[in-house]
């Protein structure tokens, strides 16, 4: 213990010496979750339409006035000079531009059409190049058709259907996203805290006397390790008391519950980053292995944006390599629905698992090295 | 010619690395055709619970709708009503449908059960997006409910989806992973750059040498520029013979845009290069700077969501017209009119961004 004590002290200074590098550590993941938090959502509040009315009749006046009076909806049905109704042609320059998302055209025989054949169709041109968005607008379409055929046939409500919205009754995507960003945010930070020093001592030439020092070689790389967990675990901290009191994201669970999963989460993320540092021959693979390996498999495979249940088997399977994955399920659990320890006992052993896993390869790694240098 | 030995020099120096090779060359593929997957699924499985409290037909049949949807996983079917919260809160399912006889069955002519749909809240998305599907299914059952009864719902919406008929998300995602791997190819082999040298004492060499600054600092862009554009190159082949994503616009316009963009980004990098003393803070400060302009780029969500004040940052953001540019060629097929202003806008960003940083650049090197 003595021993891993002396690497412990040796690494701290090189933390102290570079106070430049330790206040980022601390301020740039604050500003990040502070301009990410506010910029990133999903929340489709404001759906543009422009409104072809052909028909001009009391249906089709029934019918935008039901468009209009949804809170969602800005319909433009009027081009610049009053009383003007816009082409077609125009509309659809519009689309083309981004300005509207959707036109609602409705025929000229709309009541001739009901009379004759019992039903009658509306074009809705819906902007199709963020299928998100899409999709979106044509569930509000639908709602709002359904509504007015309900009244049209007399039946008051054709359906009950009444929706309730849990833990994040607002459905702010705020909730789903600053969690997420502070678990995305808290991996690249440890694992870039240990990426580099290894590589650097192999860059400056001073690896070489680590290699013939006395210590063994797990011992090296665990006490290269623990220094940088006192940082992120602290980091950690701060910026989960920012997301906690600057965005009002509430804490429904344990803290301590909370403290100890990131923990976990910290040591995974450093073993990868001490892994990365081993293998990489200079700083600058390191940095680049770090960045790729750690930003887009959290972004993507982990849960973060897209849903883990929809992807194709050999996606979720490279899923469960991902430490962000477990920590992803375990904060938004604990944070946002207040689930216990209990709950979260195989995620919190697959972390320990990981660390394990990779610490190893790392010791085996630098033996080898070792080896090969003598 | 001076300028082709350094540009030669930075280029031996990257290629001598294997483990480099492979970061710059290899690993884009591996990481477009993830990331075109993980885009190209829509979303579906979403594991739902199902509490029927109905004892009429039309629930039972709506139920047997959604276990067959290949949009649902049903992994909870009871017939009692207690405590249908505790699924959600473990994360179990996204959504309880309950199903409930209406109390005023006598009064409607077309008799429904009720149906209220409990959602975890927490990935809003999601959960919207299975409303909607769980939406569509009783309208579809309604709707056939009623034809055979020899009714019809009097009006009918028909969507037409523009510029991607089929709502391929990854005709819209795609095209935008080759500005995504342009940034952090070219932005992590660069900011590092002027550390190492400083780190290992090459500097001087490199001033004492015949070369002016401008030449020094072309000659540390350029063999990333042309790294990132072969990459480009490669992500473009990818994304449209991989995934088939059809290519509708100019390919002049596509490589001007990047290439401007690769001004911008690349000064951007040497000015973090200039301005870290060691690797680590170089590190750090790409880290950030490539999180804001990947997640506010309209990449990920969509930009018109950024709050007023915020929106400066988005609005100088090279990432947002790039990705926008490119959209516009793919997917529309649309030509320079419809875009010559975020042209214009990532130019002036990029004239800028490359005056700030030589200015810097000269001011560190006469040092």
């Amino acid at each position: 213990m003595g021993r891993i004590k002396a690497i412990i002290v040796k690494e701290f200074y090189h933390i102290l010496r570079d106070p430049r590098s330790l206040t980022m550590v601390f301020i740039t993941p604050l500003v990040m979750i502070f301009i990410l938090g506010y910029s990133v959502s999903y929340d489709l509040n404001r759906i543009d339409a422009a409104v072809i009315d052909l028909s001009q009749g009391r249906l089709s006046r029934q019918l935008v006035q039901a468009f209009a009076a949804n809170r969602v909806f800005v319909v433009r049905s009027r081009g610049g000079a009053a009383n003007r109704s816009l082409s077609l042609g125009e509309a659809e320059e519009m689309l083309r531009r981004q300005q509207i998302k959707e036109i609602i055209v409705i025929p000229a025989d709309l009541s001739r059409r009901l009379a004759a054949r019992g039903q009658a169709e509306i074009g809705l041109v819906i902007d199709g190049s963020d299928t998100n968005i899409a999709n979106l607008v044509y569930q509000y379409d639908q709602r709002i058709l359904l509504d007015l055929n309900a009244g049209l046939l007399g039946a008051g409500r054709l359906l009950k259907l009444d929706t309730k919205i849990y833990f994040n009754p607002e459905a702010r995507s705020q909730f789903f996203f600053i969690p997420g960003l502070v678990a995305v945010i808290l991996l690249m930070i440890s694992a870039m805290l240990t990426s580099l020093s290894i590589s650097r001592e192999r860059e400056t030439g001073s690896i070489a006397l680590l290699f013939i020092s006395p210590l063994r070689s797990r011992e090296i790389i665990v006490g290269k390790t623990i220094p940088y967990i006192i940082v992120a675990l602290l980091d950690g901290a701060v910026i989960l008391l920012f997301a906690r009191f600057w965005f009002g994201i509430p804490l429904r669970g344990n803290l301590e519950v909370l403290l100890l999963f990131a923990l976990l989460y910290i040591v995974a993320g450093l073993s990868l980053g001490i892994l990365i540092s081993t293998t990489a021959p200079t700083q600058r693979v390191a940095m680049l292995a770090t960045l790729l390996s750690t930003m887009l498999p959290s972004f993507l495979l982990s849960g973060f944006i897209f849903p883990l249940d929809s992807l194709s088997p050999v996606l979720r399977a490279i899923s469960y390599v991902i430490p962000a994955t477990y920590f992803l399920r375990i904060i938004r659990g604990v944070i946002l629905k207040g689930a216990e320890l209990k709950h979260f006992l195989f995620e919190g052993g697959m972390l320990v698992v990981l660390s394990l896993v990779l610490l190893a390869a790392a010791t085996r790694k630098f033996n080898r090295q070792r080896k090969a240098a003598q | 010619m001076k300028l082709f030995y350094l540009v030669k020099k930075e280029l031996i120096e990257v290629t001598r690395q294997k483990e480099l090779l492979f970061l710059m060359f290899v690993s884009p593929v591996i990481q477009i055709v993830i990331l075109g997957y993980v885009i190209s699924t829509d979303i579906r499985h979403v594991p739902v619970g199902i509490v029927n409290l109905s004892r009429g037909q039309a629930a039972e049949r709506i139920i047997e709708r959604v276990r067959r949807s290949p949009l649902f996983d049903v992994r909870l079917e009871s017939r009692h009503g207690q405590d249908y919260l505790d699924p959600l809160k473990k994360g179990e399912v996204k959504a309880m449908l309950v199903f409930r006889d209406a109390l005023d069955r006598k009064r409607s002519a077309l008799k429904y059960p009720e149906v209220q749909v409990l959602m975890d809240g927490i990935d809003s998305n999601t959960s919207m997006i299975a409303a909607g599907y769980f939406n569509g299914i009783v309208q579809q059952y309604i709707l056939n409910d009623m034809e055979k009864l020899g009714r019809k719902l009097p009006l009918a919406g028909l969507p037409v989806f523009r510029f991607n008929p089929q709502l391929r998300s990854i005709n819209y995602m795609g095209p935008g992973i080759v500005g995504f791997l342009l940034t952090i190819i070219t932005m992590f082999l660069t900011s590092a750059s002027l550390v190492r040298e400083k780190e290992q004492q090459t500097l001087d060499t490199l001033l004492m040498s015949p070369l002016s600054t401008l030449e020094i600092y072309i000659g540390k862009a350029l063999p990333a520029a042309l790294i990132g554009l072969v990459d480009m190159v490669i992500g473009l082949l990818v994304v449209v013979l991989w995934f088939d994503i059809p290519f509708r616009g100019s390919l002049f316009y596509l490589f001007l845009a990047a290439l401007v963009y690769l001004a911008a980004i690349l000064s951007y990098a040497l000015l973090i290069s200039v301005l870290s003393s060691t690797t680590q803070q170089a590190m750090f400060f790409a880290w950030f700077s490539l999180m804001i302009f990947l997640l506010m780029s309209g990449f990920f969500t969509p930009v018109e969501n950024i709050p007023p004040l915020l929106r400066l940052v988005a609005d100088v953001n090279p990432l947002r017209y790039l990705i926008k540019i490119i959209r516009e060629i793919f997917l529309k097929g649309n030509g320079i009119a419809y875009f010559w202003k975020d042209l214009l806008v990532l130019a002036g960003i990029a004239v800028a961004l490359v005056s700030v940083s030589l200015l810097n650049f000269k001011r560190f090197l006469s040092k």
